[in-house]
């Protein structure tokens, strides 16, 4: 049968397979055609597998043997700082350039399990650091609904390969907001899930107390579909957490109350036709029978400063590991000293050693009382806001992003507006609860309609929730 | 806001070697982010700073080395950018004078 990549999802895919209307192998090659033809102007992937078609015949024998589950024979899109083992992880930097991962990370090993196949790995902010895959030493990854725009970022790459056909599912990272907002600018659905629900072993560090992986679909139920399969508790992550870490809480007697914090949504950094488009969602709830109520969250406006100071810091330590020495590149200067200097120096890129410099700086003595320690009393004011206002709703839901794709370049120079993209998104990292963006509507910008999501964040451990209310927001 | 003798030792800690053009166009964005983050001045903090996300816990193990297979060990050998034999070779880091 033809296979309609466009309307496809996890679970089509799956009954397809079972049936034998097609096999993964036929599957695949739809997949690998449709690179074929748009990821040189979309960029979304930076290598293809050569072997994705091996892959795929050795799930249809899994299939075959009737040993198949939900994913097996499933083509997804890797980021590339997430590790497989034997192939290059470069997290888009010249510095990792022909680095081969030496192991599968955790979410990699569950996955071979079941059977997917790999297609490849995709574009990204150099290290997870940007929100527009412009930061990428391999070039910019161009939104598949209008190739003058970004797809977002960090993870861009992940979301244009789920959004231009070229990946029935991915994983992305998400330490500020990169996979909600690329999900919301290519107009699919990417959930960051509870701190410590999926295991980050084998993600290359970014900020260790905000950064976890997620996964990006074109639907809610395949989202939760991957997550069910990635998620849980592993020795090798000891953040990682458990079914009953979190105590179970509803409000709403028969459907969840979703709280809408007004006072944060007045400013005029808000792209009109993105507001339209939430209001218009929250109205749709209405309708649908939940009840949606104005909360205050007294701190909010401070969260994105506090993410400015706590992510730079972890990251000068973070990075400090690329020494030239162990692995990646290496550039001779006259003694060992020197090597570091010239190698870090030709390795990473500008926001990169922007955002180091700007680590050390807030730790270093006689300013780490006024930011480091400042911006963590705060995170936890901010954490307790949102506990608070889970006293009253089940769900707080704001736009995902302030406005749709941007322009090619055109935040390039300022980075300050660059980090108003992720407003929204990083309260979620900052109190580590769980969030999903989902399509809700358009943006019309010189005459096109370009997606903008909807995020709904929940209490800690409550991915149900955002699972159920967005799959009834997506009829699905 | 920062000069630049605060910036040069940063970079210095941080081991990044630094162009002055690369200096320049530093200090005036960390001016901008800086100027940015400054805001968090005015908080009336009424908390401490205990760094704590959600219900994450300390997790203690033994500092134990475990064994690593030849074919592992061969795997991050080859990745180094030199070697000798089994080992990661660096240059000399003490002097003779």
């Amino acid at each position: 049968m033809k296979i309609d990549l466009a309307n496809l999802t996890i679970a089509k895919a799956h009954e397809h397979l079972k049936k034998g209307d097609f096999t993964s192998v036929e599957l695949t090659q739809a997949y690998l055609d449709e690179i074929n033809k748009k990821n040189s102007d979309v960029n979304a992937y930076l290598e293809v597998f050569k072997d994705a078609l091996d892959q795929a015949k050795a799930a249809d024998e899994l299939i075959k043997s009737g040993k198949g589950t939900l994913l097996t024979g499933i083509p997804c899109a890797i980021k590339d700082n997430i590790l497989i083992k034997g192939r290059i992880a470069s997290s888009a930097s010249k510095i990792l350039e022909n680095y081969h991962a030496t192991y599968d990370a955790t979410v990699i090993e569950r996955l071979k399990k079941e059977g997917v196949v790999f297609l490849g790995r995709t574009n990204m902010d150099e290290f997870a650091m940007g929100g527009s895959t412009e930061n990428s030493a391999y070039g910019v990854t161009r939104n598949p609904h209008d190739l003058e725009r970004v797809a977002g970022g960090s993870s861009g790459g992940s979301a244009a390969a789920v959004a231009m056909n070229g990946a029935l599912f991915s994983l992305g990272t998400d330490t500020g907001g990169s996979v909600r907002q690329p999900a919301s600018l290519c107009g699919i659905v990417g959930l960051k899930a509870t701190y410590g629900a999926i295991s980050r072993y084998g993600a290359m560090a970014m900020a260790a107390s905000l950064n976890q992986i997620a996964p990006l679909a074109r639907t809610v139920t395949d989202c939760e579909t991957v997550y069910n399969i990635i998620r849980g508790a592993d020795a090798k992550d000891s953040v990682t957490i458990t079914d009953d870490t979190y105590p179970k809480k509803r409000i709403g007697k028969k459907k969840p109350v979703i709280g809408v914090p007004r006072h944060f949504l007045s400013g005029d950094g808000i792209d009109k036709d993105t507001m339209k488009a939430f209001n218009a969602s929250m109205e749709k709830y209405q309708s649908m029978g939940y009840e949606v109520k104005e909360i205050k969250l007294p701190n909010i406006s401070y969260a994105l400063m506090v993410y400015y100071i706590v992510m730079p810091a972890e990251i000068s330590s973070d990075l400090a590991r690329f020494d030239g020495v162990k692995y990646g590149l290496h550039i001779d200067g006259k003694d060992v000293i020197e090597d570091y200097f010239k190698t870090r120096r030709t390795g990473f890129g500008k926001e990169v050693i922007r955002r180091i410099l700007l680590g050390t700086y807030v730790l270093s003595s006689g300013y780490y009382d006024a930011y480091y320690n400042r911006a963590n009393a705060v995170r936890r004011m901010i954490t307790e806001d949102f506990l608070k206002a889970f006293e009253g709703v089940d769900l707080i839901a704001t736009p995902t992003a302030p406005g749709p794709a941007f322009k090619i370049g055109e935040k390039a120079n300022d980075p300050i507006s660059m980090y108003l993209e992720d407003i929204f998104t990083v309260t979620a990292n900052i109190t580590g609860m769980p969030a999903i963006s989902i399509p809700c509507g358009t943006s019309r910008k010189e005459g096109k309609d370009l997606p903008v999501g909807l995020q709904l964040t929940a209490r800690h451990g409550d991915e149900k929730t955002l699972f159920e209310v967005g799959k009834e927001f997506l009829g699905e | 806001m920062i000069t630049l003798k605060e910036l040069e030792p940063l970079a210095k800690l941080s081991r990044i070697e630094l162009s002055d053009a690369d200096k320049a166009s530093l200090l005036k964005e960390f001016d901008s982010i800086l100027g940015y983050v400054d805001q968090l001045k005015k908080v009336d903090v009424s908390m401490d700073a205990e760094g704590r996300v959600g219900a994450v816990r300390n997790v203690m193990r033994q500092d134990k080395a475990e064994d690593t297979s030849p074919e592992d060990r061969e795997r991050l050998l080859k990745e180094a950018p030199h070697r000798e034999g089994d080992f990661i070779a660096v240059k000399k880091i003490i002097a003779q004078d």
